[in-house]
């Protein structure tokens, strides 16, 4: 499946973004053709896989608002289970939408115009299923108001000094703006379906979304400012999520959590995991909507590299927080640290290095990184493995705590496999219903990095 | 998007005239670097550890500076960037003058070793953490991994110096190949030698704190400094007429937008550090800022944080300080004050603990270094052309457009 034609990474000239040098027109028919025609068996096969998971996940919350959290495996000392690490994955995972749009946008990476929109979409999917977690692990499900600073008669607030409340702000203010952000990108589009809309329906449910664009000079004009501001906007926000996630460890005094690298550590390895969920969903995508030349090799070539670059950062943090538990001198935390490499969860930590720091090495070959197979097998490795950071941040710090006698070892309950199922259900029904009715590629900016947008251009 | 390969240089521009004043820069500030210094060790004789701690901090300035130089140049071909083309000779310069950092830090290792270092060199018998650490804080391992840093700048410095310089005279595109595809390892060898060197040379000042951010914390302070350096070097060199429609207002706003960038990330890894500490209130680790906090320390601390971030982000904000003279000059000379005084803050409180001091010696110490590094960084830059004129993208760099 190997096969670049050409020369991804010349020094001479800059390669041309989209293969078979299409015209706009040709895109816009690339592009509009999935929303616009009876999708693939393919398409039901996977919304009825994804449903039946989401109709899981709807019965596993059912469930636990029945039951309580007992039915999880949560419990002394490793209070802190399965809900927290889910949470923490899905959040990482939706930092890519927001890295590939407003960061590498700033710094002019024009190659992210083929996946941006997708990218979004799934940050979107994937905030959803984050903010899922803390919302039913809070014991009293009807009352999760109460994490927002609202005025009540009973005078209570929620308490600032906590970073779990951070995290309330963090997150929903990310997903507010990514959510804008994305439908800011998708206005221009919207209303290229609505033009080619051969039903009425089609023609009032496009044209409503697409909020009467017209494509006018005035209106890019504005559009492009609105762009580049939420861009800036949304920049910082891209480090400070997953900052703020990390303080919910970090702050504390626990071995194996407080550590000062925490922030940075996290935002990388966010990034990373968001990036490999691209990748597998970006390798099966363009195959089944033939898309294989505007999202092509070298797309995946700067996506391995940067999956290269942040698994290294990760990697880095790893030696870091070793080598300084050792430094330190302090006999606890270098405890955690052994106990992590050589204890009952050797295992996991092994799974986490492996996935996360041995795997993207592959990555310094081009020929693998431009392989659609190995590309989709190890974007999977790699998600497997920041699941099981997660999993060995919050469980080995905790299963064996400051009093032996009440060391454990956790094991989740079928509720714990449940539930996590079941938010992939919710993850892949958005992602399935976004490719059907909306553009999954932003067909504007694609034309925009067409070498006849450039004003230097010469028809051949 | 096609660019055509060949550029016509505007004549003149591109070289220092025999009659610049950049000419007899190199002698100037090399005559100033040695007498300075000499100065500093005249005067410094019966006080050691002022002398030896003013000198680091000025040591580090300067390292730093050349270091991030490195960084640059290696981040440049790592991305393939097209837009830093013609600031790129610059860095190098930079980044080139790191073999003399190996010279300038005999004095620390040999003769100030003790007065610098004696907390762990000497420990005190009673002290179990120091004797834990004894395998890495030890004077042998010490020199060892000093002696492996100084290594690997000397190589990847005239490695890719001598390869750039190299391809100004044979305009093959198969250098610039070559460079990029070492230039991701080397951005490994720079992260893990920068982050123990500053273990090594800052952090075990107090050898019993310890941050895991603290490499990442000293890497971004050094991208501050590179990124103000080179602005105040090419505004200057603008002004002396050179570089005149190569090194256009659109690559300064591009340099403007990283400074701007480096000193928010430089505050977030800051704040990290800070804050996680100053949270979990462990004593092993809050008594690093506490020394931070007392005796006038804390007006340096809060004058960091403003200084720093606060004031500077403020002033980049806008996009017409990013494309003034003036205001570009103001932040980016602020800036590597800011750095120095970052770098002060770091070292001197493990030497006056008791109380807030500046002495003469700081001053002395850091015009001796920062001339002798600027003296070979001017003789370098008259002795060749100011820009990579062989480089395949040199036509892309000089064609930027932000706006």
């Amino acid at each position: 499946m190997a096969h670049v034609a050409y020369d991804i990474d010349p020094v001479e000239h800059r390669p041309a973004l989209i293969e078979g040098d299409p015209d706009f027109h040709g895109i816009t028919e690339a592009v509009a053709r999935p929303v616009e025609w009876r999708p693939p068996w393919g398409w039901y096969a996977v919304l009825a896989a994804s449903l039946s998971l989401l109709g899981l996940f709807g019965v596993s919350i059912a469930w636990l608002f029945w039951e309580g959290v007992g039915i999880w495996g949560n419990n002394v000392p490793v209070a802190w289970g399965w809900p927290i690490i889910n949470f923490v994955f899905w959040v990482g995972i939706a930092h890519a939408g927001t890295l590939i749009s407003a960061v590498l946008f700033l710094f002019r990476q024009r190659w992210r115009t083929s996946i941006n929109r997708a990218a979004e979409a799934m940050t979107i999917f994937a905030v959803m299923c984050a903010l899922i977690f803390p919302g039913i692990h809070i014991g009293r499900p009807w009352l999760p108001y109460w994490m927002l600073p609202l005025p009540n008669q009973m005078d209570m607030w929620p308490q600032f000094r906590s970073p779990l409340m951070w995290d309330v702000f963090a997150v929903s203010i990310y997903g507010t703006v990514s959510l804008i952000f994305w439908y800011v990108g998708l206005i221009p589009d919207l209303a290229t379906i609505r033009d080619r809309a051969r039903t009425r329906l089609r023609r009032i449910v496009y044209g409503i979304f697409a909020l009467g664009w017209r494509g006018s000079f005035r209106q890019w004009l504005h559009y492009e400012k609105a762009y580049l501001l939420l861009a800036g906007l949304a920049t910082p926000l891209v480090l400070s999520v997953h900052s703020v996630v990390s303080f919910d460890f970090a702050t504390s005094q626990l071995p194996g959590w407080h550590t000062t690298i925490f922030p940075p550590y996290f935002d990388a390895g966010a990034i990373f995991s968001g990036l490999a969920m691209v990748v597998t969903l970006m390798v099966i995508c363009r195959v089944v909507f033939k898309l294989e030349h505007v999202i092509n090799p070298l797309h995946f070539d700067r996506m391995a590299k940067l999956m290269l670059l942040t698994g290294s950062l990760v990697g880095y943090a790893y030696s870091m927080e070793f080598f300084i538990a050792w430094y330190s001198g302090n006999l606890y935390e270098l405890f955690v640290f052994i106990n992590r490499a050589t204890g009952p969860y050797a295992w996991a930590y092994w799974t986490m290095v492996s996935c996360n720091v041995i795997v993207p090495q592959f990555y310094w070959f081009k020929r693998l990184r431009t392989h659609m197979g190995f590309l989709f097998v190890s974007s999977i490795l790699i998600n497997v493995g920041m699941w099981f950071e997660r999993f060995v941040i919050v469980v080995t710090s905790l299963h064996a705590d400051f009093m032996p006698s009440s060391w454990d070892y956790f094991k989740p309950t079928f509720w714990d496999l449940a539930t996590l199922a079941g938010s992939f259900g919710l993850f892949f029904t958005m992602f399935t219903l976004f490719v059907r009715f909306l553009p999954m590629v932003a067909m504007a900016e694609v034309k925009s990095v067409l070498p006849q947008a450039h004003v230097h251009n010469r028809p051949k | 998007m096609e660019h055509p390969h060949e550029v016509t240089l505007p004549a003149g521009a591109i070289e220092v005239p025999p009659s610049s004043r950049w000419r007899r820069l190199p002698a100037i500030a090399g005559a100033v670097g040695v007498g300075a210094l000499a100065l500093s060790f005249a005067l410094g004789r019966s006080d050691g550890p002022q002398l030896y701690h003013s000198y680091l901090v000025a040591y580090l300035f300067g390292l730093s500076l050349a270091l991030g130089g490195l960084f640059f140049v290696l981040l440049q071909y790592a991305t393939r960037a097209g837009w830093s083309v013609v600031v790129r000779r610059l860095a190098e310069h930079v980044m080139a003058t790191l073999p003399l950092f190996a010279l300038l830090w005999l004095p620390i290792g040999l003769w100030g070793f003790d007065d610098v270092f004696h907390h762990w060199a000497h420990p005190p018998p009673d002290d179990p953490v120091l004797a834990w650490k004894e395998p890495y804080l030890n004077p042998g391992a010490f020199y060892v991994r000093a002696a492996v840093y100084f290594a690997v700048w000397t190589l990847l410095a005239v490695w890719f110096w001598r390869r750039s310089r190299r391809q100004d005279e044979e305009r093959e595109p198969a250098i610039t190949r070559r460079l990029q595809s070492l230039s991701a390892p080397a951005l490994i060898l720079f992260g893990l030698t920068l982050t123990y060197a500053a273990i090594d040379w800052i952090m075990s000042l107090d050898p019993h704190w310890f941050s895991t951010i603290f490499g990442v914390y000293v890497f971004a302070g050094s991208v501050v400094a590179i990124l103000a350096f080179l602005i105040l070097v090419a505004l200057s060199l603008r002004g002396s007429g050179l570089l005149d429609g190569v090194l256009t207002w659109e690559h300064f706003h591009d340099l403007g937008k990283l400074l701007f960038a480096f000193v928010v990330f430089w505050a977030y890894i800051a704040f990290s550090q800070f804050m996680l500490i100053w949270y979990a209130n462990i004593p092993e680790e809050t008594e690093w800022f506490i020394h931070r906090w007392h005796h006038g320390w804390q007006y340096a601390s809060i004058f960091l944080a403003a200084g720093h971030f606060g004031l500077p982000f403020l002033f980049l904000l806008p996009q017409e300080v990013k494309r003034s003279r003036a205001g570009l000059t103001f932040a980016a000379s602020w800036l590597l004050f800011m750095h120095y005084v970052d770098l002060y803050w770091l070292v001197m409180p493990s030497l006056h603990h008791e109380h807030f001091h500046v002495d003469l010696l700081d001053l002395t110490c850091l015009i001796g270094v920062v001339s002798l590094v600027f003296a070979v960084f001017a003789y370098l830059l008259v002795r060749g052309k100011l820009v990579p004129v062989g480089d395949p993208r040199l036509a892309e760099s000089m064609a930027l457009e932000v706006l």
